[in-house]
């Protein structure tokens, strides 16, 4: 399957291809007054709301800062998700477009199931899912499901 | 991005090299490939999918892509003339601060020339020999009694001559930069020379012809001088450039002239060091091919070259037109031309003088090929600073810092839509797998060519540090220069100034009446100067006895200085030729942070060599006489000094002895400086980045090599600015 890369801080993370629904330069993020902090803001794309979570606070690590080279990743919907053509892939996403502010894009790469390598658990984290080793480097493959819905983790919305 | 309007580098311009030729042209074939796959990926939209949504969707992003695409096209025509602009205009800043440099270094000796014949013509040696001269002369053509007073006047005047020559002699060891130096009496006969080689042909010679004694016995009073422009005289058989004076009756400054004085420079030989300074050299030391350095006069001639066989001296220049006359002080005119055959870059600085020597109307033209200026430098360190850093940094102009984000941009924008045509593909399954290998091209030759601009970029960038570097060598050379022909003068003065019959006689005979007259002497000199504090005499047993200033006189006639480093090198000096220095420190003398005191022997009958009778000591206005060396050597841009750009002088302790920015250089402080730049040898330069005081400095150092027979105390100069 196809992974679409990016970075937050030094990391490398990637997500599947057929979850993303489009990949966003910059965009006027409309606060929401009581919004948590870990929310960005809302978007408007093309008439649809969307709300956007900055990946930085997620992990409870540095806030991703909009700039040049940031980018935002929105998921499709899981509505949206049923309906991609010969899909054989079981991902979930959320039942609302959710998109999330990384530090910047990487590349596109096409990872083979067998290379798909169970998270250490001395690394272990909600939304890690797997690992992928590339020679020096690997790249944690996330879980969107787990990141979009955020409601879940109470912690980060307090 | 509009079209590109302008150009001045042209690709096709023969200025660009080969490298970036090619550059531009696989920059430019491989956008091109990028149309033909986006009319592939419209045509692919059609066949499948149905939907006209998705269609759309991929149609659109295939313009998007062409947009970026044509838009980098259109950058990269730009790209390579503001690439060859920035590496121009460093260049020729380069060379304009260097043609510069050069006419500075020669108007500053000029000065000293100016200074030197007006002060020597008060000698007493001189002006009593010309009035025995006279008086003889008066007599012998007188009928009654002139054949008795022949013997003891002849004998007289004879003496007088010798001594006169003598003199003249002592002027010439200490100030080693006259070929000769003559006196004549009112009708222009030769009295006496100093160049022993040449006094058969030159005593008894009649000048009464040349401008330069016309024009001396013209002035007004002592303080007025003549100088003749490069030119022939008798007195030599090369070009000579005399500076004259009147000497006067009786030494004094407001008396009538009876006869003059003239001091032949050696124009040339200081104008070869000058010249050949700053010009780059190949393993043997010979001066790179189309590189030239000459200054020319007021008529256009050559008057010196680096190259006598290129550019022959007493010939008009092969310059354009506008290079030859220069109209106004301080002028500069920088233009590409052909000379010598070759394209050049040619820059000419007219003289504006210096201080208040007007100069000769003289103009310094540096000539270099045109190439040169865009040739990549062949030093290639490591500094230690990232190619991004380095673009970030105030070293790259704004226009290229602009290109390099819109580069950037378009980059990020290229990988965003093929990832984004890819996600497209991805929801069509099966069918929309065709197009993925249409979005890797375009992602990969997105990569490929911006990734060649930003190497170009990069390139350019460690270019201009390159250069940058350069520029602050030369001047830290220029200040190291400046610094060390002034302490030369310097020396120069205290050697001839110890030979003042004043000074020894006052010594010898020990009265107050002697020592009065000793300061009085000592008053007129520093009178004349402006870079002592004070002069002063102390006797063999460290006692001050004499001094310029009476305002000091009593607080120094308490004081014994026989402790004191100067006062006990002087006492070792038993040659009129030898000084001693005692550098840059804290003085007991003074009570001065900083203070620098030359020293010279008096010695017995005012010898050449002998016993010494006690030390003539001075004293720099240090502060004031270095500051201005310093700030005439910063960094600028169009005139400005660049912001915290910043000069000082390290003595061989490494600590700085003066500085122009007294707040992150401080007196005294030892600064932490890459080890390249303080493990210089004598006469070398470095350059580097060091960081302090919170910031990224670039920096250029040369140390001493002193000038002619003055070795220097070594000191180094470091010019530095900022660079974040």
């Amino acid at each position: 399957m196809l992974y679409s890369t990016f970075y937050l801080g030094e990391t490398q993370m990637a997500v599947p291809i057929p979850c993303i629904l489009e990949i966003g330069r910059s965009f006027k993020f409309h606060r929401v007054r009581g919004a948590p902090e870990v929310i960005d803001g809302l978007i408007n794309l093309r008439g649809k709301v969307v709300t956007i979570i900055n990946l930085g606070l997620a992990f409870e690590e540095e806030k991703v800062l909009a700039g040049d080279e940031s980018r935002i990743f929105i998921f499709k919907n899981n509505s949206e998700l049923s309906e991609v053509a010969d899909s054989d892939v079981e991902i979930e996403t959320a039942p609302d477009n959710i998109g999330i502010h990384v530090d910047r894009i990487s590349d596109v790469i096409r990872v083979e199931n067998e290379e798909l390598q169970a998270v250490p658990s001395n690394m272990a984290h909600p939304f890690y899912k797997h690992v992928v080793r590339r020679g020096d480097s690997f790249t944690i493959i996330l879980e969107p499901s787990k990141i979009l819905n955020l409601h879940e983790n109470q912690d980060l919305l307090s | 991005m509009s079209e590109p309007k302008d150009i001045k580098f042209n690709i096709y311009n023969p200025i660009i090299t080969y490298e970036h030729r090619a550059a531009y042209d696989m920059i430019v074939s491989h956008l091109q490939e990028i149309f033909p796959i986006c009319n592939q990926g419209k045509c692919k939209a059609l066949e499948v999918s149905d939907d006209p949504q998705k269609q759309k969707q991929i149609n659109d992003l295939m313009e998007k892509v062409e947009f970026f695409s044509n838009s980098l096209i259109t950058i990269t025509k730009v790209f390579f003339d503001q690439l060859y602009r920035a590496k121009e205009t460093s260049s020729q800043s380069i060379s304009q601060s260097t043609a510069m440099i050069k006419i500075d270094m020669i108007e500053r000796n000029l000065l000293e020339r100016t200074c030197d014949v007006r002060w020597w013509a008060l000698e007493k040696a001189f002006w009593q020999c010309i009035t025995l001269a006279d008086d003889q002369k008066k007599r012998s053509k007188g009928k009654a009694g002139a054949k008795a007073a022949s013997a003891t006047s002849t004998k007289a005047l004879q003496e007088a001559v010798e001594l006169a020559c003598t003199r003249l002699e002592d002027i010439r060891n200490s100030y080693t930069l006259y070929r000769d130096l003559v006196i004549a009496d009112i009708d222009g006969t030769i009295i006496a020379n100093s160049n022993g080689d040449r006094r058969s042909e030159v005593l008894g010679m009649n000048v009464s012809d040349e401008e330069w004694f016309r024009k001396a016995l013209e002035t007004k009073d002592g303080t007025e001088y003549f100088v003749q422009d490069v030119s022939r005289s008798k007195l030599e058989d090369i070009d000579s450039l005399i500076y004259s004076t009147a000497l006067r009756a009786n030494g004094d400054e407001q008396g009538e002239a009876i006869g003059a004085m003239g001091v032949l420079f050696d124009f040339q030989g200081e104008s070869q060091i000058i010249l050949n300074d700053y010009l780059p050299k190949d393993e043997d030391g010979q001066t790179l091919q189309g590189w030239f350095s000459f200054f020319t006069n007021q008529t256009g001639k050559v008057i010196c070259s680096s190259d006598e066989s290129f550019v022959p001296s007493g010939e008009i220049a092969d310059l354009p037109r506008n290079h030859r006359k220069l109209s106004n002080p301080g002028e500069v005119i920088v233009s590409t031309g052909t000379v010598c055959g070759n394209r050049s870059l040619i820059v000419s600085h007219k003289s504006e003088g210096f201080d208040e020597y007007k100069g000769l109307d003289w103009t310094s033209h540096l000539v270099l090929p045109e190439s040169a200026m865009f040739e990549r430098s062949l030093l290639n360190e490591d500094y230690g600073i990232s190619p991004q850093e380095l673009m970030n940094s105030k070293l790259i102009p704004d226009t290229n810092k602009q290109t390099y984000r819109e580069i950037q941009r378009n980059k990020g924008d290229i990988q965003l839509i093929s990832i984004n045509g890819i996600i497209l593909a991805t929801d069509l399954g099966k069918a929309g797998t065709s197009f993925i290998p249409i979005f890797d091209q375009i992602t990969t030759t997105g990569n490929s060519t911006t990734g060649k601009m930003e190497e170009l970029l990069s390139e350019m960038s460690s270019d201009m540090l390159e250069q940058n570097l350069k520029a602050l060598e030369n001047f830290s050379k220029q200040a190291i220069d400046l610094i060390d022909r002034n302490l030369f003068e310097r020396a120069a003065d205290v050697r001839w100034w110890s030979t003042d019959h004043a000074f020894w006689e006052a010594l010898q005979e020990g009265t107050d009446e002697k020592f009065e007259q000793a300061s009085k002497r000592l008053g007129i000199i520093n009178a004349s100067y402006t870079m002592y504090r004070d002069l002063v005499i102390a006797d063999s047993n460290g006692r001050i006895v004499a001094n310029s200033k009476s305002e000091n006189r009593d607080k120094l006639k308490r004081m014994n200085v026989s402790e004191q480093s100067w006062f006990r090198q002087g006492m070792q000096i038993s040659r009129s030729v030898q000084f001693g220095v005692q550098d840059v420190c804290d003085s007991e003398l003074e009570n001065e942070e900083t203070s620098l005191i030359y020293c010279g022997g008096i010695l017995e009958d005012g010898q050449r060599e002998g016993k010494v009778l006690g030390v003539l000591g001075i004293l720099f206005d240090w502060e004031n006489l270095v500051c201005p060396i310093l700030e005439g050597c910063l960094p600028r841009i169009k005139g400005k000094v660049v912001e915290g750009g910043a000069a000082f002088y390290v003595n061989d302790e490494r600590k700085v002895i003066a500085t122009t920015d007294p707040e992150n250089f401080k007196i005294g402080q030892v600064v932490n400086l890459p080890g390249e730049n303080l493990n210089l040898d004598a006469g070398e330069s470095a350059s580097g980045i060091f960081s302090a005081n919170e910031r990224k400095y670039i920096i250029g150092s040369s140390k001493t090599q002193g000038y002619r027979e003055y070795q220097g105390l070594g000191w180094t100069a470091h010019v530095v600015r900022p660079i974040d």
